[in-house]
């Protein structure tokens, strides 16, 4: 059986989802480098460039730039957020999104999980359970 | 795991509940979810300033409130609560507010958004809801650099609710004013805002210590600066050493650059900026933790980042990101009078400044070179180029960094060439890339 490894955070926006995590293993940025109506970042040089995040629990770093990062809440946007610093905004685009979303952890997830690993989000009770992918 | 209701004055609760109206009750409700989600226990009194900028009337997809709400608000005597001044169009056409007439565009590459269609340039303009705004006292500014013409700046400690990420720093850092990233119809009609982040004295103080082995000094070298101090920090708060006093203009480039690159919303210069008279004291006579040594290596390499083609033709050349201030645009005239520039050369200000350009003769220099000064807009905002224009030289990273984001085509993505503002006119002038860091 697959190790589940339960880590403790800060709830942001309240639900429970599972889905299959993308990470960015780089900051995501908004406004013009985010296609909230494709579901993917245009930043260009970007690590997840064009790489589709819709229905999937988007973990990263945080965000920089623009407070366009809320169109990360439009449109095709992720089932959840898991992210390590939390800053106004990601609080401008939680306001958008209305999906789970976890951050401010009492162990820093983003080392932890890669792409394809399984997490349970759960914001109701203000935990993420990652199951590893297989290998 | 928090998410907790916030605290509520018996003021605030009336509000919540509806006893002053549908309007007050949407923008409190829009609040206490902001507090929820970003932890904060309260909300804050604002004595300082707002600076709006929301997509319509809405506050979010799950708040909106109608424009007869807002109008039946305005009839009633509904004013903002602190002096609100108009951030660059909060619609997503963004058209230019001056020289929309020679602005060749379809925004958001809509062909039905021309800019230059006295029709669509009407109707973008959304009259509608801006008369009500300024009937509660909205000051339509429509700056992305607001602090240049609103004459009323807030004072050190004054709690401000403002948008845009170059504002943030100009907010936190330069005036030493407090804000979050929440200019909003709530915050500014409502004078309240969640308190927490920069709010907050103890989240103001520099974590890190950044140094640089070159000194700082041209407008170009506090561009790449800031975009290298920005990855390298992201949200923590900088005690920024190396640099020489900065100009407005350099400000301008270093706060847009800096919450490009990362997102600082807060920074120190010691025995510069307000809140760090000496290291110590910026750092609220806390142990530094961590410094971080920028060399002209990582400098470079980020310059060669920030340019973006294959080639050295350039085919059209930007300058106002942010929006120019006066004596960058004293400046621009004074290098393009006599001169004639081979590709458009569009430059946009801010609305206020636009008359005054105009009364000063820039604007006749400028046509006159064949260049074309706007107010009001943003090329990366209204997301498209002029059509045949495949490559742009831009003088700020922020620019730099937005306006390829646009073309996510990875068979032919808008090239762009980064450098000085002298960079730029050269091209503008030649049609060629000249630029390199020196």
């Amino acid at each position: 059986m697959a190790e589940v490894k339960r880590i403790y955070g800060r709830t942001e926006f309240p639900g429970k989802v599972t889905a299959e995590a993308l990470v960015a293993p780089k900051y995501l940025q908004g406004f013009t480098n985010v296609s909230p109506w494709q579901g993917f970042t245009t930043e260009r040089n970007h690590p997840l460039y064009r790489i589709p995040y819709t229905d999937k629990v988007l973990v990263f770093y945080s965000p920089r730039g623009s407070g366009g990062f809320l169109a990360y809440g439009f449109g095709k946007k992720p089932a959840a957020f898991v992210h390590t610093k939390s800053s106004p905004l990601t609080v401008g685009c939680m306001l958008q999104a209305h999906v789970p979303s976890m951050t401010d952890f009492d162990e820093d997830p983003l080392p932890y999980i890669e792409s394809g690993d399984t997490v349970f989000v759960n914001a109701d009770e203000g935990y993420i359970e990652i199951t590893k992918k297989e290998k | 795991m928090s998410y907790d209701f916030p605290t509520l004055t018996d003021e605030e609760k009336r509000i919540y509940q509806g006893e002053e109206g549908i309007v007050k009750q949407k923008c409190m409700q829009y609040l206490v979810e902001m507090c929820q989600i970003s932890g904060a226990t309260r909300l804050v009194d604002l004595d300082g300033t707002g600076d709006m900028h929301t997509p319509g009337l809405a506050l979010s997809q799950f708040y909106q409130i109608t424009l007869d709400e807002l109008a039946d608000f305005a009839d009633n005597g509904g004013r903002f609560a602190i002096p609100t001044f108009a951030n660059k169009s909060p619609f997503g056409e963004q058209p230019p507010i001056d020289g929309w007439e020679k602005c060749n565009i379809c925004g958001q590459q809509n062909p039905e958004w021309r800019q230059d269609d006295p029709a669509f340039h009407k109707k973008a303009m959304h009259e509608d809801e801006f008369a009500v705004l300024r009937k509660m006292g909205m000051m339509t500014t429509h700056s992305c650099a607001n602090y240049l013409t609103m004459s009323y700046l807030p004072s050190v400690g004054q709690h401000c609710s403002w948008f845009e990420s170059s504002q943030m720093p100009y907010c936190n850092a330069t005036l030493g004013a407090r804000t979050n990233f929440d200019g909003t119809l709530a915050t500014c009609l409502l004078g309240k805002a969640p308190y927490y982040d920069m709010h907050i004295t103890e989240n103001r103080y520099g974590t890190i210590l950044v140094e640089v082995d070159r000194k700082i000094k041209t407008d170009l070298e506090w561009d790449v600066y800031g975009f290298t101090v920005g990855e390298a920090v992201d949200v923590e708060v900088p005690i920024v050493t190396g640099t020489s006093r900065p100009t407005t203009t350099q400000y301008q480039k270093f706060n847009s650059a800096m919450s490009t690159g990362g997102a600082v919303r807060m920074y120190h210069l010691p025995g510069i900026t307000p809140e760090a008279p000496t290291i110590g004291f910026a750092a609220g006579g806390k142990h530094i933790a961590k410094t971080i040594s920028i060399d002209n290596a990582a400098l470079r390499r980020n310059y060669d980042i920030l340019n973006f083609h294959t080639s050295n033709d350039v085919d059209m050349v930007y300058l106002g990101c942010p929006h120019l201030n006066i004596v960058d645009l004293m400046k621009l005239a004074g290098k393009l009078d006599g001169k004639k520039v081979k590709i458009p050369l569009w430059i946009m200000t801010a609305p206020w400044l636009y008359p005054q350009a105009k009364a000063l003769g820039y604007t006749e220099i400028f046509e006159k070179a064949g260049a074309h000064l706007m107010s009001g807009a943003c090329l990366a905002a209204m997301g498209a180029v002029p059509q045949g224009v495949r490559s742009i030289a831009v003088d700020t990273a922020k620019q730099a960094y937005y306006i390829t984001g646009c073309y996510p085509d990875e068979n032919d993505p808008l090239q762009v060439c980064y450098g000085s503002s002298d960079d730029c006119i050269d091209a503008a002038i030649t049609g060629k890339w000249h630029g390199e860091w020196r």
